[in-house]
């Protein structure tokens, strides 16, 4: 293996490693804008400049490899290539590339969504000029819109060209390029083809300055207002990883986040926007029992005890439904407190969208029907013949948050019941119907497992506090169960559940919040029953 | 004077001398048959120990670039012929095609048999419209006379000639510009590592050559690579074609050997300068080089080794005479316009601070001088191009030299004529 040193640094490399990503892998800042892992390289930025021994010109080390050279030619006898990343030639030389880069930039940073997380900012702080030495205009353009929901900033764009390449290598839709030439370079669209394809959030992600914004957060809020917390994407069997900002009650936004057994560094608009569905619902936040037409609100412990009498009459005689919207811990609590009769909420399948670069929109958009048909036991492919065998006129259902208009089975399977329990946090045509509904958490509310299509577990985070009397999702479930039997295990936190579940589905045996960490665990294969 | 008979250009005045009977009663595609028999590897032998040298602009060794193409690879060879002339001050290609387009067909065959290459393109500027139709009509004869096409002249080498026209920039006469734009995408210099030899057209192992350097391959083949040697200086040989331009008494393209004094070349070739003015300046090599004053250039031989002695260098061989009229700051404006019109817009010191360059000079030509602007105009042409003195400091700050090629004519132009540009400052603000 090549042995580099990066200023005072010696790192045995694999043979053809860039400079760049070397230095990034081992804590040394090389400053960069048109390098993006996930593209194609092209060294236009100049930011990356590095003296490398031997060469006389500076080398961008986003190009520059590291290989085995003849032990004649090694450099002071031992070393395959020596950098300097912080002599005076470099440190000069970042000096005279922001200075190109800020001759025609508005530096209206007051009003730039980008700033407190500008590679421009950061990087003239960090090595630039702090005084301008330009006396001429400056080039003004309008902004433009690329795509419904994608505005320009000429003004602000440095011409990295990540955008472009990304329409071309990640989405395949080729939709961006550079129009024009020299100075008048600008990153346009195509007149017939604007830039509105699922992954277009994406290109203001990767926007190394505040040029590419999203119509979505546009002047919504100051980043350093918001509190980022680490979670996954419920919005299809994927499983994204993502970063959700917010401010007390309100979420401003989503970005991907890396994690390269899952989403690589994107994620699509379908996720990133997902969450302003919450937005406007109806919620359900205390226990609601139904006297008549109408429901009246009850405290839990009544709430609670109504449901159990009620289970108890129907003595074993009680069907569950689970759900694919649901975590594995809640999954796995309903599994526990109804036994033997369990189905799911039927659900259409959407379209699955696969791009070039591999990334992919699962045809299933709950977020973890895996890891529901995991923790259960068997679910019933038919679960009306069951109910109808069995007489089964008590029913416990986990609602799927989806509002839409029962099917014929559904009309059918309510119409059978006696007595219905719905645990949501919604209003939803079947929590109208229910005789009992207990109010459960939201998506960005919820904590614990889910489970992706490719049986990685990951750790889905609460970004935004509970509502009203709500209460998380399998807590309401042990209230149940213990309401039930008073032996029942007493749980305080969701971890304890992951461990009774690991103790119970072998497979999850290894899943923890310290084993699952900020990228998941993969099951290693073992399959879903 | 010198008793030099062209080379290239010795037909170009006779009658019909760029069709293929013409050439063929000169013995042209004798070259072609020879080589026909021999290797792949004794042609580029061969044309190795002629030493030489490109003639676009860069000069680099022609042999040892055919020698980059990997032997093992199975990917298709393209052999480009590069017919973009753009450099200011450079009309000699143009004058080949028009002329004597089979005497460089020739060579193109022969570099592509070289390369082993079948199918071959010629990168004309899109405003050489009436050399395009000629080299269409060139190539139709030479289908129809089994030159190209399947089993040329009755060998298995076959080889197919496309032409495709630029669209008018500058910057893809750069050879990995024009392989993008012959790609059909944006004519932006492509990064290198990987080369053109190793992956170039189609990610294929690619081979740029001038026309000019291509013409002179069949001659190289038929007289031997010692005799080509022994015209003018061994490291850099052959005849050159110099484009003299400008101030001059009679501009025009004149071939000549490496190596001819600059002086013979304007007062003894091209007649000297009218009116018996005196001589100021002389870009050497295109608007790209960086400028001699009167006194260098009387003293320069054109060559490349002589030229990089002077700091300049031999480029495309467009000699740009000024005379003791010319405004220097005007003219650094209109080279630094030219750049900035012409900069592709890839790398940022190139997009910015060729604009830079002239927004500064349009001002300081419009008498809003000041006195910083003449260090600050050092500095920038340093920050898009590096310096000139390599010692220094590093120099090539860009994907490709069009750096270079906007900073070492205007820094020279300050750095030599500095007195000029001073009195374009309005008068209080001289500093003493």
């Amino acid at each position: 293996m090549p042995l580099l040193k990066i200023d005072d640094k010696e790192i045995q490399v694999q043979s053809g490693a860039t400079v760049l990503e070397t230095a990034e892998a081992n804590g040394i800042e090389i400053p960069h804008y048109c390098y993006h892992p996930a593209l194609e390289v092209v060294g236009s930025c100049r930011m990356c400049l590095v003296q490398v021994e031997g060469m006389p010109k500076l080398q961008v080390s986003c190009n520059t490899f590291v290989g085995d050279v003849h032990p004649d030619r090694k450099v002071d006898g031992k070393y395959d290539m020596v950098v300097h990343t912080q002599n005076d030639l470099v440190v000069q030389e970042r000096k005279n590339i922001l200075e190109f880069l800020l001759l025609n930039h508005p530096l209206d940073c007051p009003v730039c969504d980008q700033a407190g997380e500008c590679y421009l900012q950061d990087y003239s702080f960090k090595f630039g000029n702090a005084h301008s030495r330009f006396e001429e205009n400056k080039r003004v353009r309008s902004n433009e819109y690329l795509g419904s929901q994608i505005v320009i900033n000429h003004n602000r764009c440095i011409l990295c060209s990540r955008c472009v390449r990304f329409t071309q290598e990640i989405s395949g839709t080729s939709e961006l390029f550079v129009e024009a030439r020299g100075y008048n370079s600008k990153v346009a669209a195509l007149e017939e083809k604007p830039l509105d394809n699922l992954l277009a959030g994406n290109v203001a992600d990767i926007c190394p300055v505040g040029a590419l914004l999203s119509t979505d957060y546009i002047h919504k809020n100051r980043i350093w207002n918001l509190k980022k917390q680490s979670s996954v994407c419920q919005d299809c069997s994927v499983g994204c990883n993502v970063d959700v900002f917010s401010q007390t009650n309100q979420i401003f936004r989503l970005t991907p986040r890396e994690n390269h057994d899952v989403n690589g560094y994107f994620m699509c608009d379908i996720g990133r926007y997902g969450f302003h569905r919450f937005e406007e619902i109806e919620r359900v936040t205390q226990p609601m029992i139904r006297e008549g037409d109408s429901f009246v609100s009850f405290k839990w412990e009544e709430a609670i005890q109504e449901t159990v009498d009620r289970l108890n009459r129907a003595g074993g005689k009680v069907a569950g439904v689970v759900s694919p919207f649901q975590t594995n811990e809640t999954n796995f609590m309903l599994g526990q407190l109804v036994d033997g009769i369990i189905g799911n909420l039927s659900q259409t399948d959407d379209e699955e969208i696969n791009y070039p670069s591999g990334f992919r929109i699962s045809s299933d958009r709950s977020p973890n029907k895996r890891g529901m048909k995991d923790v259960c036991p068997e679910i019933l492919e038919d679960l009306i013949s069951e109910i109808d065998k069995q007489n089964i006129r008590t029913i416990y259902i986990l609602d799927n948050g989806v509002d839409r208009d029962f099917d014929a089975v559904w009309k059918s399977i309510l119409s059978k019941m006696d007595f219905v329990v719905v645990q949501t946090y919604r209003m939803t045509m079947l929590a109208q119907s229910a005789n009992i509904i207990l109010p459960g958490l939201a998506p960005f509310e919820r904590e614990g497992t889910i489970t992706n299509d490719g049986g990685r577990v990951q750790w889905l985070r609460p970004s935004l506090p509970i509502k009203g009397e709500s209460r998380a999702d399998w807590e309401i479930l042990m209230m149940a169960l213990k309401a039930l039997d008073n032996n029942a295990q007493i749980f305080t936190d969701v971890s304890q559940v992951m461990k009774k579940m690991g103790e119970k589905i072998p497979a999850y045996k290894d899943v923890s919040f310290f084993n699952l960490g900020d990228k998941g665990l993969s099951l290693n294969g073992i399959a879903s029953k | 004077m010198n008793t030099f008979k062209p080379i290239l250009t010795e037909h170009i005045n006779q009658q019909d001398c760029h069709t293929l009977p013409f050439y063929r009663s000169i013995g042209g595609y004798t070259a072609l048959e020879k080589v026909l028999k021999l290797s792949p590897e004794d042609v580029t032998q061969e044309v190795k120990d002629s030493n030489l040298r490109g003639r676009g602009g860069a000069g680099f060794s022609t042999g040892v670039k055919w020698g980059f193409i990997p032997k093992d690879s199975n990917k298709p060879k393209y052999l480009i012929n590069n017919a973009d002339e753009s450099e200011p001050g450079t009309f000699k290609d143009r004058l080949l095609m028009n002329k004597a387009p089979h005497q460089m067909l020739e060579g193109m065959i022969i570099a592509a048999y070289a390369i082993g290459c079948h199918t071959s393109f010629i990168y004309i500027r899109g405003e050489f419209y009436k050399e395009y139709k000629l080299l269409e009509k060139t190539i139709s004869e030479a289908y129809e006379s089994n030159i190209l096409g399947q089993n040329i002249l009755g060998s298995n080498y076959n080889l197919d000639v496309v032409i495709h026209r630029g669209a008018g920039a500058y910057i893809c006469g750069e050879e990995t510009g024009l392989i993008e734009s012959l790609e059909g995408k944006r004519g932006w210099p492509r990064i290198k590592p990987p080369f053109p030899a190793i992956e170039g057209y189609l990610q294929s192992p690619t081979i740029v050559n001038n026309v000019e350097t291509l013409s002179c391959i069949p001659h190289i083949i038929n007289r031997g690579s010692s005799w080509f040697k022994s015209i003018g200086p061994e490291k850099g040989p052959g005849p050159r074609l110099f484009c003299i331009s400008g101030c001059i008494n009679k501009p025009g393209v004149y071939e000549e050997p490496m190596g001819i004094p600059m002086k013979e070349l304007i007062y003894e070739k091209a007649g000297g300068i009218p009116g018996d003015k005196q001589l100021k300046a002389v870009f050497p090599g295109g608007s790209s080089s960086a400028i001699l004053t009167a006194e260098e250039a009387l003293d320069v031989k054109m060559d490349f080794e002589d030229l990089v002695e002077k700091k300049s260098m031999l480029g495309s061989a467009g000699v740009i005479v000024m005379d003791e009229t010319v405004d220097m700051v005007q003219a650094c404006l209109n080279i630094a316009r030219f750049y900035a019109h012409e900069s592709c817009g890839q790398c940022t010191p190139c997009r910015e601070g060729t604009v830079w360059l002239v927004k500064m000079l349009t001002r300081l030509v419009n008498g809003g001088g000041k006195p910083n602007d003449i260090d600050m105009l050092f500095e920038i042409t340093d920050n898009i191009g590096g310096l000139i003195d390599f010692s220094k400091g590093s120099y090539g700050k860009t994907i490709c030299p069009f750096g270079e090629a906007v900073a070492w004519p205007v820094r020279s132009l300050v750095e030599k004529f500095k007195a000029e540009f001073l009195e374009y400052l309005p008068e209080e603000k001289v500093v003493a």
